[in-house]
């Protein structure tokens, strides 16, 4: 059963998801601050973490950031902030996803269940290695190289790496790419789109500001250009 | 008719009086200039008339003179010419060119009676002076012409060069009005920019003050205008996020407290599982109650419009709907148009919904561009919506009459409150007209994006 961690400061909050995680069949371990948070993972990591932003002490942007360094553990923000600024600042710190409170349960559920699905470029009929010029995609491996070096992606981030290369050298919408990564089935934030888009160029393209690869087509959205 | 701005006013107030000063100098100068010049030219014309006039009447002093000698042997320079009359009759050096013309009858009667007399008198091209001076003794009259044509060119020369003068004068005033203008507007220019970036939203923009006292009080006075209206606007910014977050939040624990008992629906008894489903159906009410009214509360937001896949959008919110895909109608061609898409998806979520819950559900809807405007129509096959309602069902909280007569309380009231302005802030329009063969048609129409 796949472990979550909720950090929250509301106690009511955590107690309610808590109890409704629980009945999702997640094994739910819960704490109040973001240090007590970074503690617990570290002694036993977590397959999905669910962040609050506003924390006393040290506040959720930086506790994403610590996650992230620790590894890629999928990270949801639930915040009942919904400010553009708010939400890219916590993309941009290394959430996956993120969603404005109140959420329903089966809306976060299947959340959470697409970023622990597996990338779909990874399927038996996948071929093992993938080129794009400097880059070498292993989907099977979960591994991606640039040059002779190996890159370090998160879950998400290889996840739209692979749905793109899926369909290499053609276009796949905001909305698509948030249906295939993300599991929406309704319109999602297309700001998730961008956001780890732009991350991911910095990690795989020589000059992230002038893609070669993973190219924008204006008014459409992206492609993996060979 | 528009006025002229402060600044080009300012300008010509200058230009016009630097004009009236130099003018009225200049045409002064010259007025004197040439009065005096003229009385100079008048009385040496007199002297030399005299002293020629002398000599003529020793060279007419004997018996049988002779005129015309007595006027060749005259030294008279280049310029006067001197006239004898003598019986009636005028005696030049040389042949009359015009000149016994030139000398006006009044003057010789004057000097026919015996009185010396002066006069101005225009010639062909220019004017000169006319000395007539009476010879009782050899019963003659001299009169002497001096042409003033030197003068004359001396006067244009002058002219010119006042008139230059004037219009140098009054460029330097303009300039001068210009400048200072410039010095003078410079802190409502700087109030101008100042309010510029404020009203785009910048509070941080202030005013630097002024070493003038008079314009350090607007300064002062207008910086702390920016900084109450600031103090408001973040505190308002405040209230609103902090309204959002103290109602978001519990809404959150409702949320998930009445998802653990919906799940265990099947273990309670009817009353509990009755209970059960009011509380469910009623969070979930709330929940939108509440997120369109801070949605509601943004309402100064402008739209935040990018290239959008309008159709793939609108045929995913069909799906989510249930609704099955011949619903919507694409007759017109294309769709391509930058809009809010958070902002399009809930006008067009909003739309489906009424439609459901007031008309039976979206029978057509159609996704076009008409003149670089996006149309969207959403129809139904219910009752329509009267005449006398067609405004008012955009107001907050209106619920249709025929609703309310089906005793219908779901919804929020909110939702096409929430249309009209999405639909606003796209600077577009919505309106209910009657679908053809009966029911409502929703159609908003949302302009490309403006230049």
């Amino acid at each position: 059963m796949p472990r979550l961690l909720i950090v929250e400061d509301d106690d009511r909050i955590r107690l309610s998801l808590r109890l409704a995680l629980e009945d999702e069949g997640y094994v739910v371990r819960d704490v109040s601050t973001a240090e007590e948070g970074l503690a617990e993972h570290k002694s036993a990591p977590a397959d999905l973490v669910l962040v609050d932003l506003m924390l006393p002490g040290m506040d959720g942007f930086d506790c994403i950031r610590s996650l992230r360094r620790l590894g890629d553990v999928p990270i949801v923000v639930v915040s009942a902030r919904d400010d553009t600024h708010d939400v890219v600042a916590a993309l941009e710190a290394g959430a996956d996803d993120y969603v404005v409170k109140p959420v329903a349960v089966k809306e976060l559920s299947a959340r959470l269940r697409a970023l622990r699905r597996r990338a779909s470029g990874s399927g038996e009929d996948a071929p093992k290695v993938l080129r794009f010029g400097e880059i070498e995609l292993r989907p099977e491996a979960g591994e991606v190289l640039l040059g002779d070096e190996q890159v370090h992606l998160t879950r998400t981030e290889f996840r739209l790496l692979c749905e793109l290369a899926d369909q290499s050298g053609r276009v796949l919408s905001r909305q698509q790419l948030l249906d295939r990564v993300w599991g929406y089935d309704v319109y999602g934030d297309e700001r998730l789109v961008d956001v780890h888009m732009g991350r991911l160029r910095r990690k795989v393209e020589r000059d992230p500001a002038n893609p070669t690869h993973l190219v924008t087509v204006r008014g459409l959205g992206y492609k993996l250009a060979p | 008719m528009s006025r002229l701005g402060l600044r080009a006013r300012i300008t010509a107030v200058f230009a016009l009086g630097a004009l009236a000063l130099s003018a009225s100098l200049a045409s002064a100068t010259y007025q004197l200039t040439r009065q005096s010049l003229l009385e100079e030219r008048e009385r040496a014309a007199v002297r030399a008339a005299y002293l020629d006039a002398a000599f003529i009447r020793t060279g007419l002093g004997g018996e049988d003179p002779d005129i015309s000698a007595a006027l060749q042997n005259l030294d008279t320079g280049e310029l006067r010419r001197p006239l004898v009359r003598r019986d009636g009759q005028f005696f030049a050096r040389t042949a009359d060119d015009g000149l016994t013309s030139s000398i006006p009858d009044a003057l010789q009667r004057l000097v026919d009676g015996g009185t010396p007399a002066v006069q101005r008198v225009p010639l062909r091209d220019s004017s000169a002076i006319v000395v007539g001076v009476p010879l009782p003794a050899v019963e003659a009259s001299y009169y002497e012409v001096s042409p003033l044509t030197e003068l004359e060119r001396t006067f244009a020369v002058l002219a010119t060069v006042l008139g230059l003068v004037a219009l140098v004068t009054t460029v330097a005033g303009a300039s001068t009005g210009w400048l200072i203008s410039r010095r003078v507007l410079r802190p409502l220019a700087q109030v101008a920019d100042a309010a510029g970036t404020i009203a785009s939203g910048d509070f941080t923009a202030r005013v630097a003050r002024d070493n003038d006292p008079d314009l350090d009080k607007l300064a002062v006075s207008f910086n702390r205008m920016v900084d109450e209206v600031s103090a408001r606007s973040e505190a308002d910014r405040r209230f609103a996020a902090d309204v959002s977050h103290e109602l978001r939040s519990p809404l959150q624990t409702l949320s998930a407290a009445t998802s653990v008992l919906d799940r265990r629906r099947n273990e309670l008894d009817d009353r509990t599982a009755a209970a059960v489903d009011l509380l469910t159906d009623e969070v979930a009410r709330f929940e939108t109650l509440v997120t369109d009214l801070l949605e509601l509360a943004k309402s100064d937001r402008p739209a935040e419009r990018r290239p959008t896949d309008v159709v793939a959008l609108t045929r995913a919110l069909l799906t989510s709907r249930g609704l099955p895909p011949e619903v919507l109608d694409l007759s017109g061609g294309s769709t391509a148009l930058d809009v809010d898409p958070r902002r399009f998806e809930q006008v067009l979520a909003n739309l489906v919904d009424n439609a459901a819950k007031h008309g039976g559900g979206a029978v057509r809807v159609g996704l076009e561009v008409e003149d670089d405007r996006l149309v969207l129509e959403v129809d139904d096959e219910g009752a329509g919506v009267p005449a006398d309602e067609r405004e008012l069902v955009f107001d907050r909280f209106a619920r249709g009459r025929a609703a309310s007569m089906r005793g219908g309380s779901d919804g929020t009231g909110l939702g096409l409150a929430l249309v009209a302005q999405h639909v606003l802030a796209h600077r577009g329009s919505v309106a209910v007209l009657d679908r053809p063969g009966g029911g409502a048609r929703f159609r908003v129409e949302l302009p490309g994006e403006s230049p």
